[in-house]
């Protein structure tokens, strides 16, 4: 199974670097003809058999930030997620390395490690043998909301609502393809490991793994359709891990490999990087040696409309939406506060849909006076936890879950 | 033609690190595979800034413990949460005024190749050694800089460097094949 992959890889390769490097040769005579014409910009290329940011960027929507080019990390701001279900084209853009283009007829997924048999499927070998499931689910990457911890932390720098989706997911469960390959005693962990290349050789595989009470969770999917239609490239073509509720790292893209292990894996990107301090430190100090690795979101909300700023009339009602969601667990209530947080009233909770879809809510409100009006949301899961004002801080920036607030302008 | 030259070198100075010693060995570390403005946004304590580098080594930056070490002093002082030192030459820079170093370290081919040793890739003398005297071997190098290239000189490929002005491109082209 490795072979045959590498053996695709190699020719993908080789077809399209012969490809680039004629268009080098051809732009640097171009060039060198004439010097007149302003220098490219001086960011690198994506290296053979992987996607270029433009291309990505093509995919999306026009309402997405870009916070950097290298990596290539965006996302849409919480206005422009007015949405119950997240379309493709505003899921956010996060990866560790590089996105790579795969030749579906040559992409397997093998299980290997703690169990019985070692198996492997090809996507089309993965719908014929397994049920198919589709549910919507949410992702959110773990320095979501980054940028809203002082002193700032390390990171991608998302924005105040960061980086996250819910978008609905086809594919067959992480469950079923365990149990064909049948499990020894003493699995405890799974991990993904995803065909993204670095930049270069020596860069470290990003493998996460995930316990295996999580990984047989009826909503743990390999996914290979997002809303319908086979995944874009920049979002794990053409099969993923979906891992929802759980910080996005742990739904690897470009999946290839499952390995069951007795422990969690041991490599960068569970040790070093995914990890808050087991007790807190004083804002701006280093991770201490006691760490946990980062799993399931904890309550979460946004408002989606109406957008920062908006003008309303004061005569006319406000009618406020947000989502709300929890990585494990559900969502209790969601309340609203028009006074910076000393008095709170109800939002109404759309029904609960699938297991870990975000909720929907709504709140309609009767402006009092004219001027600047600032609305807070706050959602409660069902065991009592409720959103803090501000998130403890932890020295990479995870789990920032504070209160949203969006103020509009009241006019007469 | 002085306008092509003060352009490219607007672009290129646009993502950089305030000058100081160690910066251009900071700067051709970090840029391999990320901007430099998650350098810049991000102040931190010296504890914050060494487990960063110990995550970035971990993660495959080729950097060595010496290196390593200039590089926590530099962003230390640098771009510490306490005030930052004015900004100074790099004195830890092996550039000078050596035009030709200048253009190395600006395009960060010294990250990863010396004049006479093999570094992550091969030493300037080798690909000399090996290419001067082929025909058409400076369009061929030229084109590997740009699009990146594996498998010459062993796995750990080149990261492209698409963006490198045509004119610096065809001096250190020039230069490296007269180095045999």
């Amino acid at each position: 199974m490795d072979e045959t992959r590498r053996s695709s890889r190699r020719s993908s390769r080789r077809t399209f670097l012969s490809g680039v490097a004629g268009a080098g040769a051809y732009a640097l005579l171009g060039e060198a003809a004439a010097q007149d014409k302003p220098a490219a910009a001086p960011v690198p290329a994506a290296p053979p058999g992987t996607v270029t940011n433009e291309a990505i960027k093509s995919g999306k929507d026009a309402s997405m930030q870009y916070h950097s080019e290298r990596p290539l990390t965006g996302s849409v701001p919480a206005h422009q997620h007015d949405f119950d279900v997240t379309p493709t084209d505003r899921m956010f853009v996060r990866n560790n390395l590089l996105t790579p283009d795969i030749d579906v007829a040559q992409h397997r997924l093998a299980v290997k490690g703690l169990v019985d048999k070692e198996v492997s499927f090809s996507l089309d070998e993965l719908k014929k043998n397994f049920p198919a499931v589709t549910l919507q689910g949410m992702l959110e990457c773990a320095g979501s909301g980054r940028t809203n911890y002082l002193p700032t932390a390390s990171g991608t720098p998302w924005g105040q609502t960061g980086g996250m989706g819910c978008p609905k997911w086809t594919g067959v469960r992480v469950a079923d393809v365990l149990k064909a390959a049948g499990m020894k005693s003493g699995a405890a962990h799974v991990a993904g490991q995803g065909g993204d290349p670095g930049m270069i050789a020596t860069a470290a595989p990003v493998i996460r793994s995930v316990p295996i009470a999580k990984a047989m969770d009826e909503n743990t999917l390999l996914a290979w359709d997002m809303n319908g239609a086979p995944l874009p490239k920049i979002h794990g073509y053409p099969l993923r891990l979906v891992v929802p509720g759980w910080v996005g790292s742990a739904s690897t893209k470009w999946v290839h490999t499952l390995t069951v292990l007795d422990a969690p894996f041991k490599g960068t990107y569970m040790t070093s990087s995914y990890v808050t301090p087991k007790w807190s430190v004083e804002p701006g100090q280093k991770m201490p040696a006691d760490t946990v690795s980062s799993e399931a979101w904890p309550v979460k909300s946004m408002i989606t409309f109406p957008a920062p700023n908006a003008r309303v009339k004061g005569s006319d009602r406000v009618t406020v939406r947000g989502r709300a969601w929890v990585g494990e667990d559900s969502i209790n209530r969601v309340e609203i506060s028009v006074d910076e947080g000393i008095t709170w009233q109800r939002a109404r909770l759309a029904s609960r849909g699938d297991r870990y879809a975000w909720r929907t809510f709504t709140f309609d409100y009767q402006p009092q006076r004219l001027g600047y009006l600032t609305f807070l949301a706050r959602a409660w899961d069902d065991r009592g936890n409720a959103q803090p004002m501000v998130s403890g801080w932890n020295p990479l920036g995870y789990f920032w879950n504070g209160v949203h607030r969006v103020g509009v302008m009241v006019e007469a | 033609m002085l306008g092509f030259f003060c352009q490219a070198g607007l672009a290129q100075d646009a993502d950089k690190l305030t000058s100081g010693p160690g910066s251009t060995l900071t700067e051709n570390k970090c840029k391999i595979c990320h901007e430099l403005q998650h350098i810049r946004r991000t102040p931190l304590s010296r504890g914050e800034w060494a487990d960063n580098l110990k995550n970035m080594r971990e993660r495959g930056t080729p950097m060595t413990d010496g290196e390593l070490a200039t590089i926590l002093d530099y962003l230390s002082a640098y771009y510490s949460r306490d005030p930052a030192p004015p900004a100074a030459p790099d004195s830890l820079s092996s550039a000078g005024s050596d035009p030709i170093a200048k253009l190395l370290e600006a395009h960060a081919c010294s990250g990863c190749h010396t004049l006479d040793k093999r570094v992550v890739g091969p030493s300037f003398r080798e690909v000399a050694q090996r290419y001067a005297g082929e025909a058409g071997a400076a369009a061929r190098l030229a084109a590997k800089v740009r699009s990146g290239g594996q498998g010459a000189w062993g796995q750990v490929p080149m990261p492209p460097a698409a963006g490198i002005p045509a004119a610096d491109l065809a001096t250190l082209i020039g230069w490296v094949l007269a180095q045999k």
